[in-house]
């Protein structure tokens, strides 16, 4: 790995480039993901909680067109989707999120790939920024993760002194996009940069995943769904503000007596006619069945098809959550039976 | 992308039932779509989404397809609405199939409830147009009232064949005077007749309580977990495996499904 | 704290409820809901300046009313309830959806709490609705906790913003509401937290026709909040919990505000306030003014 300094000017001068071009550059702020259109906005803080929502709108969409159709007397004609695929560079991005992209992956190309998804993804580039940041929500030491974690990132960023990052190129694709502005970097010390990652202060990890895995297998039915079943009140804040949450719902809609849409939208597993049949019958027709769904998912189903956890512990689902169900205390307290609130 | 195709014909099965006869639009996809029997598809009616059935025409049937659906949701209620002539979109085939070579030198019994004749009557047209292949071919089909009887004309060409038992049933009080079937619900009318379970397969579809009484008599026959095959229905948007809402634990049924022996269903956790 | 939960723990160990509704702490500066149908649980109730939520949520909820079906004992449900989440159970027995004697309303002595968890308690981070809140003790309770203390001053920065909003020229305004609505991902959090979104199937819900298009796009977006905001007019209690959760920060507390301003200034009523007066969409008076129509 390829290791060099960059002063904080000289990324902004390299920002400013790439907005130049015509790309598009993305950067945290508190709510969002957001575009930034003047490089003065750009915060690049390491102490900074993860934003609201996540940049998973970027690569999926909240929704989208899939396909025009246009009906005439007897025939529909169909209309193919030109996918937009703009570069989109991504400036400081959590550990956490950097890897999410990474993750949808699999699910997005096991069997067959889904194009819309591919494009943009491969559209993506990704500079990671060491955290610094974590509260009580953050687990991300505990699902294959750390604040210092490269995973997902083409570049990487390490805060050396208030003025200079070390630059670490991850990926081929890091190297190409940073070697026209080779005149900008100087050489890194990586003594002095893994001095400051081994120093940066981690959450403790909450539990082990493998043990989740484990119990989830166990314990389908276990009286602990129940509980937070009760308490949750089946919105889909949690599916739609997580990095890694993938699923979706398509749907028609007109926008005039002949023509029209389909669109692919963003749905989440803990609304009720998520998987409500037309028959009336629901396979998941309580709560409580809808939240194991979420954990089971995340935790062990994606595990038995991917290897990957379906989470990246940035705790936003917990933190926006309108009645604090805490997954990381969930998952942390289900080998404990002397825990009675799994509520 | 779905394929436009043509309602080349539409049958009134029953009151709710309708039966699509199509053939695709393009003459090259015609030549090139292929299917195992118990696939399954996605039809749309444009301007209101795509809904989910199993192909009812038997594979060795090359000029068209046919879907059959009971008008329940948006769009199945948009597209009774269609007419002759008029064009739908499809995609597919998705999802695995009976395995009928494992099913050769064997007998079969047939078990289908409501719209679950559907995927059967394709494997048992399948099956007949290879009838030399299997040994003894027995259907039990139940629908909730006479007049909810599908595919009635094929009914009757069954019933005189006599390489074939066909046992048809109503629900108790659906008959009618002139009703000369049996009455009553599947897994009774099943326990009645008690087939013969050795070196069987059973093909059991139909609605969700009715498997779930149906799965303890096949056992109580002495039908193996192994030789029992069902689908399994869940609400599917995509049909690919990415839209996540018809898994069950880690199945996706669109793509390790819809077709699913009994001892593999064992293994899933009850949510379904 | 330990009188509530000393009579919380009286209420279940004596079977007169089913379950108490209320508060637990989690961190210093948040607290969750808890539903408690143990004895022994209610150790973890507390209430404070943090007990955001506003629980009558949880009322209309068919799993909650029917906890008492299970241990057969009383389907009386006990609630932990500020002084204006009371007014959310007004407003729900005002629409037949519980009945007032299968609820067993705690209420407290109230000075305000912070607008989010996670934030001190003081003049700035004050609630909005607290700012002009006028029931620091309920309106009807079972049993009242707590003592009274000074509410905090702060500035009502949001009738400002309604004031600011409402002299912008038309298309500014629709600029404004445009360029909020766009950043709904439609999650439904508002819809789920609010005590009068209790339909069993929401319209949102129903595909037969479509009424709102489920995609999140202008259209889409600007359907669902303008109708949550026609169906919660005259019926909003004012908890600002929509408001609260909301992941893209929409400041839909403004409009429901706005909404309830109107109302009051048209026929003199405010939700949830009176078990006596009748609803506002419940009831037709002759002499109702009739500006509003066209």
């Amino acid at each position: 790995m390829d290791e060099k300094i960059i002063s904080r000017v000289d990324l902004m001068k390299i920002c400013k480039d790439v907005i130049d071009k015509g790309n598009t550059l993305l950067t945290p702020g508190a709510a969002d993901y957001y575009v930034v259109k003047d490089i003065s906005d750009i915060i690049l803080d390491t102490s900074a909680l993860p934003s609201k929502i996540s940049h998973k709108s970027y690569v999926f969409p909240r929704t989208e067109p899939v396909l025009y159709y246009k009906r005439s007397k007897n025939d529909v004609q169909l209309i193919d989707i030109n996918i937009d695929s703009k570069k989109i560079v991504i400036l400081g991005a959590k550990p956490c999120d950097a890897n999410s992209i990474n993750i949808m992956k699999h699910l997005f190309n096991w069997d067959h790939s889904d194009e819309f998804f591919n494009k943009r993804a491969n559209n993506f580039m990704v500079i990671g920024l060491m955290c610094s940041h974590f509260d009580e929500y953050c687990f991300c030491t505990s699902v294959r993760s750390s604040p210092v974690s490269e995973k997902g990132s083409d570049l990487f960023l390490i805060p050396v002194d208030i003025n200079n990052y070390a630059l670490k190129i991850i990926t081929e694709k890091g190297k190409e996009f940073i070697s026209p502005y080779s005149g900008y970097l100087k050489p890194g010390d990586e003594k002095n940069s893994k001095l400051i990652t081994e120093n940066v202060r981690q959450p403790e990890a909450a539990f082990d995943s493998s043990e989740v895995y484990e119990w989830l297998g166990e314990n389908f039915e276990s009286p602990k769904w129940e509980g937070v079943g009760n308490l949750c009140l089946s919105c889909a804040q949690c599916a739609f503000v997580c990095s890694v949450c993938h699923c979706f719902d398509i749907t028609d809609e007109d926008y005039s007596y002949t023509e029209g849409r389909r669109m692919k939208n963003w749905d989440g597993c803990q609304f009720g006619n998520f998987t409500l049949h037309a028959s009336g019958h629901n396979p998941r027709d309580i709560q409580s069945k809808r939240y194991r769904q979420r954990v089971n998912h995340k935790f062990r189903y994606y595990v038995d098809r991917f290897g990957e956890i379906l989470c990246t512990g940035c705790g936003r689902c917990s933190r926006g959550c309108p009645v604090s169900i805490d997954i990381k205390e969930i998952v942390s307290n289900c080998n404990d039976n002397q825990k009675e609130f799994l509520k | 992308m779905p394929h436009t195709a043509e309602i080349k014909e539409i049958i009134d099965e029953s009151p709710d039932t309708r039966t699509f006869r199509l053939r695709f639009r393009d003459a090259e996809t015609n030549d090139r779509f292929k299917f195992k029997a118990g696939q399954f598809a996605e039809y749309s009616a444009f301007g209101d989404g795509e809904s989910t059935f199993c192909i009812a025409s038997s594979p060795t049937q090359r000029n068209f397809i046919e879907c059959s659906f009971k008008v329940y949701g948006k769009v199945t209620q948009s597209l009774r609405r269609l007419n002759k002539g008029d064009t739908i979109g499809i995609r597919g085939p998705y999802g695995n199939w009976f395995p009928l070579e494992d099913f050769k030198e064997k007998n079969l019994l047939f078990i289908a409830g409501g719209i679950g004749i559907a995927p059967v009557r394709c494997v048992f047209n399948n099956v007949l147009d290879l009838r030399d292949e299997f040994k003894n071919i027995t259907i039990i089909y139940g629908a909730r009232s006479v007049s909810d009887l599908i595919y009635k004309q094929e009914i009757k060409e069954w019933k005189v064949r006599k390489d074939i038992k066909t046992v048809i049933t109503v629900d108790p009080g659906g008959e009618t005077a002139i009703w000369d079937g049996e009455v009553g619900f599947v897994p009774a009318v099943l326990e009645k007749i008690a087939p013969e379970s050795e070196n069987t397969v059973v093909i059991l579809c139909g609605p969700p309580v009715m498997i779930k009484f149906t799965l303890p008599v096949l056992t109580g026959l002495g039908f193996k977990d192994e030789e029992i095959y069902t689908t399994l229905e869940n609400r599917m948007k995509c049909g690919l495996g990415k839209c996540g809402r018809c898994n069950i634990g880690n199945v996706y049924v669109c793509k390790d499904g819809p077709v699913f022996t009994y001892a593999e269903i064992k293994k899933l956790p009850r949510e379904f | 704290m330990n009188e509530l939960i000393k009579h919380a723990k009286e209420l279940l160990e004596k079977g007169e409820v089913a379950a108490v509704i209320g508060y637990r702490q989690v961190s210093e500066k948040r607290t969750k809901p808890v539903i408690i149908t143990e004895p022994e649980e209610t150790r973890a109730l507390v209430f404070n300046e943090y007990c955001l939520n506003n629980l009558a949520v949880y009322l209309t909820k068919a799993r909650i009313k029917l906890l008492g079906r299970k241990n057969n004992k009383s389907f009386k449900l006990a609630i932990t309830a500020k002084p204006c989440d009371v007014h959310s159970i007004v407003a729900l027995i005002q629409e037949n959806q519980i009945d007032r004697d299968k609820i067993h309303i705690i209420s407290f002595n109230c000075h305000g709490v912070v607008k989010d968890f996670g934030f001190d308690f003081n003049g700035d981070n004050l609630s909005s609705k607290c700012i002009t809140c006028e029931t620091h003790k309920p309106l009807y309770y079972d049993k009242l906790l707590g003592e009274v203390k000074e509410t905090p001053q702060a500035r009502d920065s949001a009738l400002e913003r309604i004031k600011e909003i409402e002299r912008m020229p038309h298309n500014e305004r629709f600029e404004f509401f445009r360029s909020e609505f766009d950043k709904c991902i439609k999650c439904y959090a508002c819809r789920a937290v609010c005590p009068l979104c209790y339909c069993q199937r929401c319209i949102t819900d129903k595909t037969i026709p479509c009424w709102i298009e489920t995609s999140s796009h202008q259209r889409g977006n600007f359907a669902w909040n303008v109708i949550r905001a026609f169906h919660l007019s005259g019926r909003c209690t004012g908890c600002g919990e929509c408001d609260r959760v909301c992941p893209a920060d929409i400041p839909l507390s403004l409009i429901n505000r706005k909404m309830t301003i109107e109302a009051n200034n048209l026929f003199s009523f405010v939700s949830g306030r009176s078990l006596e007066t009748p609803t506002l969409v419940g009831s037709f008076n002759e002499k109702d003014n009739d500006e509003l129509f066209m």
